[in-house]
């Protein structure tokens, strides 16, 4: 069998990252530490034309560094020069070969990158793990230009009609587990298992509720903790419910609750921060009580919520409050989880982009919530997705 | 359509309820829908299925509850409902 062999120096982390590719892949490999004008250092490169390491050659001759490396693995060529036909076969991500662009997020900034890359011939897979995203969790939406009314879900089945119309494969329901995104071909392995390749990514994961992180709040999802409260606000009829949160969402669900609800509690870490108007509302209803500078300690419950405990911040007194269920909306995280090692992140874990929603990464870009682009609104995900997939279109093009 | 045993337990505003219906219909799953907020007994019966339940969408198939629109765990459920 032809040999492989792996000119490195010490310190270099990209010949540790080809080192690990190569072990993961189940492929031997000769290292020759290489330093800097040694012997070993001169004849690579001669062989290789090339003063930077890693260097992988195989029986002599020079493939590049780490990205050549993984792409001539993704590719299958790796294993062909290695005489491995049968693994050839299988490294190419079966049938679907390489995609010009994965798109990854099924809300309006992926599902508007998905056509935008479409109309561009891009050969373009969209995954999802739900089509809408967050846009869902509302009922109505009234700003989005060209509808003055409309609800969410009417204007998601648009918006998908709409990209269903393209040549764009996709999959709902499915989650990225881990991505590989250095390197000219990047590489996305989704929970069931399958791994896709593509010569470009968009990340249009969104946001997601942020949770109190609190004891009883996962046991109690569904009896009692909710982040939901237009689809389940209408249930608390006769019953107590407590709001956590006092922003804009957390004064929304107490207005929606105080409708129905014998009491409702409003429980916020700090004064309330929600518009005026609405806080000038909430203040006004007789049935809800507000506590502010309380942080939520303990979730309670038998079978179902019974209770919450909260601390004051200015004295540290608890107290229980008695209560059938607890809304918690204390804002939303991003769902970077899966490049915050790779990509520049701010303070609060959004991708960081560009004007042309590049992350800083070559072939990563990144649009919508998931992002640092200052307003979070349906209208500017959509146009954000819009530019990630021409910005992804102009980096490929010029590729070539 | 296909026989399931299906039943919806759903409010109006809610739109995950219709995410959930829209995608048995897709599926072309006949189903039963309880609007919760106009019949009683049958929020109690949810209440009851979930033990203590006070979230929806809440879907009966065959003999399992699944609280919340798990797209993922529905279309397995209605696997194993429809080969048995």
């Amino acid at each position: 069998m032809p040999s492989l062999k792996i000119y490195t120096i010490e310190g270099c982390p990209f010949c540790i990252k080809a080192k690990a590719f190569l072990a993961e892949k189940g492929i031997e490999f000769e290292e020759v530490p290489a330093s800097p004008h040694s012997e070993d250092w001169q004849r690579m490169k001669e062989k290789t034309r090339s003063g930077s390491v890693p260097q992988i050659c195989i029986d002599g001759e020079p493939l590049g560094g780490y990205s050549d490396l993984v792409y001539l693995e993704a590719t299958g060529i790796l294993w062909e020069k290695l005489g491995l036909t049968d693994r050839a076969k299988k490294a190419t991500a079966g049938e679907s070969g390489i995609y010009d662009l994965i798109v990854i997020g099924g809300g309006p900034a992926g599902l508007s990158a998905g056509i935008y890359a479409a109309r561009k011939l891009m050969k373009t897979f969209l995954i999802a793990k739900d089509i809408g995203g967050q846009v869902v969790w509302t009922y109505d939406i009234d700003n989005y230009l060209g509808f003055t009314e409309v609800d969410t879900a009417g204007l998601i089945s648009k918006f998908h009609e709409h990209v269903e119309k393209y040549d764009v494969a996709t999959r709902e329901g499915i989650e990225v587990v881990s991505v590989e995104l250095s390197g000219r071909i990047k590489k996305i392995t989704t929970d069931d298992n399958n791994i896709y390749l593509a010569k470009s990514v968009i990340i249009a994961t969104g946001k997601r509720p942020r949770p109190l992180g609190v004891p009883g709040e996962q046991e109690y999802i569904g009896r009692g903790v909710a982040f939901c409260s237009t689809c389940d606000a209408p249930l608390y009829v006769d019953l107590t419910a407590t709001v956590v949160g006092g922003g804009n969402s957390a004064l929304e669900a107490a207005i929606d609750l105080e409708k129905v609800a014998t009491r409702v509690h409003l429980v916020s870490l700090t004064p309330l921060t929600g518009d005026p108007i609405l806080v000038e509302k909430v203040e006004g209803m007789e049935k809800v009580d507000i506590y502010t500078e309380y942080n939520t300690t303990r979730i309670i419950g038998e079978q179902s919520v019974t209770g919450i405990e909260i601390v004051s911040v200015k004295d540290g007194k608890k107290q229980i409050l008695d209560t059938d269920g607890v809304f918690i909306e204390i804002g939303l995280l991003p769902n970077s989880d899966l490049v915050i090692d790779t990509l520049t992140t701010n303070r609060i874990g959004e991708i960081t982009v560009d004007s042309e929603c590049r992350t800083g990464m070559t072939g990563v870009f990144a649009a919508g919530d998931v992002t640092n682009v200052p307003y979070k609104q349906v209208i500017v995900a959509a146009g954000e997705g819009a530019k990630a997939a021409l910005s992804a279109y102009n980096y490929l093009i010029n590729q070539r | 359509m296909t026989e399931a045993k299906v039943v919806v337990y759903s409010t109006p505003t809610c739109p995950f309820c219709k995410k959930a219906k829209e995608f048995l219909t897709k599926k072309e799953i006949d189903f039963i829908d309880h609007d919760v907020t106009k019949d009683r007994d049958a929020l109690e019966e949810m209440r009851k299925l979930t033990q203590g339940g006070l979230s929806v969408p809440v879907l009966h198939i065959c003999d399992e509850i699944i609280i919340g629109f798990d797209q993922a765990r529905i279309e397995k459920v209605l696997a194993d409902c429809l080969s048995s």
